[in-house]
């Protein structure tokens, strides 16, 4: 009996604590910066240096691309066969213009495994709804605008000078 | 902010009644429906499945079960019998040799029963794609409904995968097809 009430006071004694089950259909979860869902591929950054696929420990990336008339590499077709895709980093550690990027997509499940095959359009739109690409979109945003403010800072500082030498100049002349 | 906006209740119209007694029936809080779709909506709301765990994505599968993640909420309780099961998750690698046991676990399960691949290597090999001892996709040796990639799939992209079951049954219980 009282081996049953001991037991009681632990299950008792949890009632008051706080819930910590997340509620997932409804709330969504919280990843941390780092967290490796599917990729996001921006084909402006690429330069078709190949190490993306050259590191990959499954060959799941696949690339062609071309030589245009200023001999600068553009991207043709970019595809990740996601069913053997570990999201192991390395393809995004690897690329120097950050062309490939973690997003914090998760909800991937399907009923086909055709659908698995992500190809260069499915991962460019991949930004639209998930997060990192636009917290990096708002950093670059933000960035922007301050390199505006500054410029804009210079060039009336500029214009204050022009203007006070020109003045001088002019009374020079009278 | 319009928070007073009325929740508005499908107007359902029942087959063979007229209009005032469907309304009767509606506020009566009587539910009809085909019997497929009732046993689509009660089986979609208490699947339980195997307790299948072949690797690592068995950690995380235990992980959406325990009190964080709570597949309880969905009426998903683990069974330890093939013969008190719905769905199996295979979660892990599926080897050669574990092939013929996979098979007949799933045969061992009571009808209506679903699979879902759970994971890269479960999917088409993972990792293991180029090994001469691993079964390349679990649909080799059984029909699998849902794919969840992910190497592991956290808990919630498998609480996701789920739900995606789910609809698939609810979907099919009224005479539709999925669409791949």
């Amino acid at each position: 009996m009282f081996g049953f009430l001991k037991g009681l006071s632990v299950t008792f004694g949890q009632m008051t604590k706080k819930k910590l089950t997340l509620q997932y259909p409804e709330v969504k979860p919280e990843w941390p910066e780092r967290f490796r869902g599917i990729h996001q591929f921006i084909p402006e950054h690429c330069i078709v240096c190949n190490q993306c696929a050259r590191i990959c420990p499954t060959s799941c990336i696949s690339l062609s691309g071309n030589r245009d008339e200023n001999k600068k590499m553009h991207i043709d077709t970019y595809d990740i066969n996601f069913e053997i895709c570990i999201l192991c980093d390395l393809c995004t550690e690897v690329c120097p213009t950050e062309a490939i990027l973690m997003t914090d997509q998760f909800e991937l499940a399907t009923y086909s495994r055709d659908e698995l095959y992500k190809d260069i359009h499915w991962l460019y739109e991949n930004h639209v709804k998930h997060g990192n690409y636009q917290q990096l979109q708002a950093a670059k945003v933000q960035a922007a605008k301050e390199a505006e403010e500054k410029a804009k800072a210079a060039e009336t500082e500029k214009a204050t000078v022009e203007a006070s030498t020109a003045g001088s100049d002019k009374g020079g002349d009278a | 902010m319009e928070v007073n906006q009325k929740v508005q209740l499908p107007t359902i119209e029942y087959e063979g009644f007229t209009k005032e007694e469907s309304a009767e029936l509606r506020r009566a809080g009587v539910v009809l429906g085909p019997l497929e779709q009732i046993k689509g909506w009660a089986r979609s709301n208490s699947l339980w499945p195997l307790t299948f765990g072949l690797a690592c994505c068995a950690i995380e599968m235990m992980g959406a079960g325990a009190s964080h993640y709570d597949l309880d909420r969905f009426g998903i309780i683990f069974r330890a019998s093939p013969r008190q099961s719905d769905v199996m998750i295979v979660a892990g690698t599926v080897t050669k040799k574990m092939g013929p046991l996979l098979r007949r676990l799933y045969d061992q399960m009571p009808e209506p029963k679903w699979v879902v691949a759970m994971g890269s290597c479960a999917t088409a090999g993972g990792p293991y794609v180029r090994s001469y001892s691993v079964v390349k996709g679990v649909d080799q040796i059984v029909p699998v409904d849902v794919y969840v990639p992910g190497c592991p799939p956290s808990p919630v992209a498998l609480i996701y995968g789920l739900n995606k079951l789910q609809e698939k049954i609810r979907i099919e219980a009224s005479g539709k097809k999925v669409s791949s």
